[in-house]
């Protein structure tokens, strides 16, 4: 494992395999890059291309032999510097997932949150609108019923007035039979009067003239001397 | 001795079963530049879920809603309530950004704790989250700085800079460093707790194969909802901080 991991390591690749420096990889511009990338490269090259070949040569030489005669020890070490270092390896992953997390974007914008939004929008303005219709509808059915009390009134009030009226009529009618009543009972009580007065009348006249009769007998009987004429 | 040997070989095997990887990449080569192919496969199976299941959901949109556009219309109010809290009246636009940063982190890390990655078997480095790599988190954090320079600028002109000297100028080098802190932890506050997860439970799972890693799998479940919701809000609230007014 460890001589797979040092194997896959680019430094040690570069100095043992290739005497000959790499071309500085200035060719392929088409892709944006990471300045901090771009940068370790183009010093790396540098590096590599201010060392002479003689001096490379030993130097990767000594480099394969001592990595030859590394103990084991070591070898975990740098395996685990290794992996420490990758933890935190910026690379062109970073740019292409800035690109598809931007097309991520815009294509849920246009497949989800756009479209449904504006559903969503539309549905609760259709919504208001139904509840306000449904409150105008309540307006109407208190307008209907405003209606409907002015009518009861106005009937109340002509069912009040005919029964006045009725009221006003009847007692003028009672009123009158009373006072025909009233005038035919006059009439027969004067009628009565006349009759009484008339037979006190006879009665008086009647007596006045047994009251003569009778005084004359009185004087009979008293006087012993009739009077001749009185 | 021969029990120390004894030890140590079991040691070693119990070690050999772990394997925690950590760390470790699988390197694709494109031009003169390497990529993380793990990380991109991932990354590529979540947008396809999203899209897949947004597509499907919102194919036909009900007046009543069905199950699926149920759910995804819950999904964009609460994105809405977090864009609307944060940034204010003016959230419309900012709804998408904020929405699609939520919901791939949020599918991101429930994929690294729920589909079965580990069965796929890869030269080197395994599949997990994609937001386990530090190129995700810092890509979605400089893409968050990216947002709420453009939204301040794009809302108050030049007008903006004036937010740098504005309680009094002694704060100018806080209010600079302040740009680099908010894309710095953002994105290892999501790098080390999706990382720190993972790692656990891949190690609980290699001590105690059992019942004691569930608990911690579902503490996981949470961690990656809460890093989600953290991260949409605190993206939110930086777009929101430079959009507002002092005056």
């Amino acid at each position: 494992m460890a001589n797979m991991i040092m194997a896959s390591s680019k430094p040690l690749i570069r100095l043992t395999s290739s005497p000959v420096p790499p071309k500085p990889r200035l060719q392929i511009p088409q892709l944006s890059l990471p300045k901090f990338s771009s940068s370790k490269l183009l010093q790396k090259s540098q590096q590599i291309i201010s060392l002479s070949s003689s001096t490379l040569k030993s130097l990767s030489l000594f480099a394969a032999t001592a990595l030859s005669y590394i103990p084991p020890s070591l070898a975990e070490e740098i395996v685990e510097e290794k992996e420490k270092a990758e933890l935190f390896d910026f690379n062109l992953t970073l740019p292409i997932m800035m690109a598809q997390f931007l097309i991520l974007m815009f294509a849920l914008d246009k497949i989800y949150f756009t479209p449904l939004g504006k559903f969503m929008d539309e549905r609760d303005a259709a919504i208001k609108e139904k509840l306000s219709s449904v409150k105008d509808t309540s307006g109407e059915v208190k307008q209907l019923e405003e209606q409907a009390a002015a009518v009861m009134k106005a009937a109340r009030a002509e069912i009040a007035a005919a029964l006045n009226k009725m009221q006003k009529e009847t007692q003028a009618e009672v009123e009158q039979m009373l006072e025909e009543g009233r005038k035919k009972v006059e009439a027969e009580l004067a009628e009565a009067l006349t009759n009484l007065e008339r037979q006190k009348l006879e009665t008086i006249k009647s007596l006045d003239a047994q009251a003569q009769e009778l005084g004359r007998e009185i004087v009979k009987k008293v006087l012993p001397v009739e009077p001749k004429t009185i | 001795m021969n029990i120390i040997s004894c030890s140590i070989n079991t040691l070693n095997g119990l070690y050999d079963i772990s394997g925690v990887e950590v760390g470790q990449h699988l390197y694709w080569q494109i031009g003169s530049f390497q990529v993380h192919a793990q990380v991109l496969i991932t990354s590529w199976v979540v947008i396809a879920i999203l899209v897949g299941s947004a597509i499907i959901a919102v194919r036909n949109p009900q007046t009543i809603p069905t199950d699926g556009q149920n759910f995804f219309e819950y999904v964009l109010e609460f994105i809405r309530d977090v864009s609307k809290t944060q940034i204010g009246e003016e959230y419309g636009p900012w709804v998408p950004f904020i929405g699609t940063l939520f919901l791939f982190i949020f599918v991101s890390n429930w994929s690294g704790a729920l589909l079965p990655w580990k069965i796929i078997q890869l030269p080197h480095g395994e599949l997990a989250a994609p937001t386990n790599d530090i190129n995700t988190t810092v890509a979605l954090a400089l893409l968050t700085s990216v947002a709420y320079f453009y939204a301040g600028l794009s809302k108050k002109g030049l007008g903006y800079f004036s937010k740098y000297i504005q309680p009094t100028p002694i704060l100018l080098p806080i209010n600079i460093l302040e740009d680099f802190t908010k894309p710095l932890s953002l994105s290892f506050r999501l790098f080390g707790n999706i990382l720190a997860d993972e790692l656990v439970v891949v190690v609980l799972v290699s001590l105690v194969p059992l019942v004691v890693p569930i608990p911690v799998m579902f503490l996981g479940l949470f961690t990656s909802g809460i890093q989600a919701i953290i991260f949409a809000t605190l993206a939110a609230a930086y777009i929101g901080e430079s959009m507002e007014g002092h005056h």
